[in-house]
């Protein structure tokens, strides 16, 4: 069991990805970035989608308050367990009394916390995720706050430590390369501003939250259809607003939107979206959908002998 | 009459449909998600949308390419809903001006409104807000030049001939003319939604 002692800026529990609800409004939700949620899971031997915690710029801090095996990946901020550093990225076993506090990472954004069999958490359509829009899923739907006590699903038995292998875990920095392909509306650009949005850097706006991310220093123009209908989107479409600063969207994105969908960020690099913070640079690099699959398939296969064939993300 | 239709990619794990108009957007999405093959099939105001799991091991573009479809009437169209509505007040704190726009006077505008079947040719967005067709084409209004950083829950907006109606608190850019008098969406109830694509609406002035 864990005690809440600082929060930070905002923590919440996610598990799997809301799916199946999206044709009556319900986002996915689930970890923005799932790659390093499952690596902590991994770590604790649980299942890659297994209920965590989703630690938005560090600020956090708790109490052991019965005996618990946890670990620790994602954004690197400083770990301490009863104030001695430890690292990220292995199995830590936690003893009652012991504090553990998870500094600001220097980069990245979201830093996550496994508990072995996973969080107690509401259910709700399926998912076990946190929607802090609607209020619902997690901890009573809301981001956690100093007090409150979080559970695992079942005492902690015997685990053997382990630590994710270096060639696997993600490092992160203020610049990201993120895989994307042409979208529904691509065309709608004009023809220098299709170039741009393969050949430039974008500088991430001051918007950056669970549900997109603003793409700045340079404006697209979009032919501008105030026709568009609404129309599907989903975590990863970029679409080009009137302003012409695009925004790719997250894990909580709405699911249908009016502007032109220029592009969606390939699902082999979707991830990284849950870690980039305003300010940092971010160049898209231009694939056809079937290349991104192979790519998604070749990253996938890079994964499978660690999480023995169980992710999926 | 079958119609075959093909799907443009639109990403890497997503493919789309476009068709004429809502009625027809519900439903092919809803055939297509009765074959269980993807993990979301979203319907657009006239684009259907399948997004799946690239890496599973069905071949979903294969399956797209056999969709002919015949359309069908909407099984939940016949059921007709009544909701009460508070034009004006503070939630609908944009009615003077709509009826400005429209050079209605606020009674005739109501009554033109309560008259109306509307027709829910969406839900999307946030879970529940619910895109209503029925007012006149002419009742093309554009949305407020910057959205209200907070919109309640209930509220009902007009824009581009549609009434919207706000399931969720939260930012919104709908012009504003009244509130209904019952949650649209409530997360805990075993039917969270009160309205379905494809089902009739009317309201009454309260």
């Amino acid at each position: 069991m864990l005690r809440v002692l600082k929060a930070g800026m905002q923590t919440t529990l996610q598990g799997r990805p809301r799916i199946s609800w999206r044709h009556m409004g319900l986002p996915a939700s689930g970890p923005a970035d799932p790659l390093s949620m499952a690596l902590a899971n991994r770590l604790v031997g649980n299942a890659p989608y297994e209920t965590s915690l989703e630690i938005s710029y560090g600020g956090f801090e708790a109490r052991i308050e019965e005996a618990c095996v946890i670990a620790i990946t994602g954004a690197p901020g400083e770990v301490k367990v009863s104030d001695h550093p430890v690292d990220l990225h292995r199995t830590l076993h936690l003893n009652k009394g012991d504090s553990i506090s998870i500094g600001p990472p220097a980069f990245g954004v979201r830093t996550y916390l496994a508990v072995s069999s996973g969080f107690q958490a509401d259910e709700q359509f399926g998912s076990r995720s946190t929607y802090l829009p609607a209020g619902f899923g997690g901890f009573g739907g809301r981001a956690l706050k100093a007090g409150d006590l979080l559970y695992p699903k079942k005492p902690p038995c015997p685990l053997a430590e382990c630590k994710t292998p270096d060639h696997l875990r993600p490092v992160f920095s203020s610049s990201f390369a993120l895989r994307a392909c042409a979208s529904a509306e691509f065309r709608s650009l004009a023809s220098a501003s299709q170039k741009t949005l393969f050949q430039e850097t974008f500088i991430t706006g001051r918007q950056a939250t669970r549900m997109g991310i603003t793409l700045t220093g340079h404006t697209l123009n979009a032919e501008n259809d105030s026709l568009m209908k609404s129309a599907p989107v989903f975590p990863g479409t970029l679409q080009c607003p009137p302003s012409g600063a695009p925004i790719a969207l997250l894990a909580d994105a709405q699911t249908t939107g009016g502007y032109p969908r220029i592009a969606s960020i390939a699902r082999c690099d979707r991830y990284l979206l849950g870690q980039i913070r305003p300010g940092n640079r971010i160049r898209l690099l231009p694939r056809s959908p079937d290349m991104a699959e192979r790519e998604f398939v070749e990253k996938r296969a890079l994964f499978s002998e660690w999480f023995q064939g169980r992710f999926v993300f | 009459m079958s119609t075959t239709l093909s799907a443009t990619r639109i990403a890497d794990d997503a493919f789309e449909f476009a068709v004429s108009d809502p009625k027809e957007a519900q439903a092919l999405a809803a055939h297509l998600r009765e074959a269980k093959m993807a993990d979301d099939v979203v319907a657009g105001l006239n684009r259907v949308a399948v997004y799946f799991d690239p890496s599973a091991t069905e071949d979903i573009s294969a399956w797209l390419q056999t969709i002919e479809y015949a359309p069908r009437p909407n099984d939940t169209e016949a059921r007709m809903i009544e909701i009460g509505v508070t034009y004006g007040g503070e939630v609908g704190a944009d009615l003077a001006r709509v009826c400005e726009m429209l050079d209605l006077a606020r009674d005739d505008f109501i009554g033109l409104h309560t008259a109306t079947v509307h027709h829910v040719d969406m839900i999307g967005f946030t879970p529940g807000f619910s895109y209503l067709s029925g007012v006149p084409k002419e009742w093309s209004i554009s949305r407020l030049g910057t959205p209200r950083p907070r919109v309640a829950a209930g509220a009902v907006g007009l824009s581009a001939a549609y009434t919207g109606i706000y399931a969720l608190p939260g930012p919104g850019g709908w012009p504003l003319i009244g509130q209904i008098d019952r949650p649209l969406f409530s997360a805990d109830l075993e039917d969270p939604f009160l309205l379905k694509p494809g089902q009739q609406v009317r309201f009454r002035a309260v």
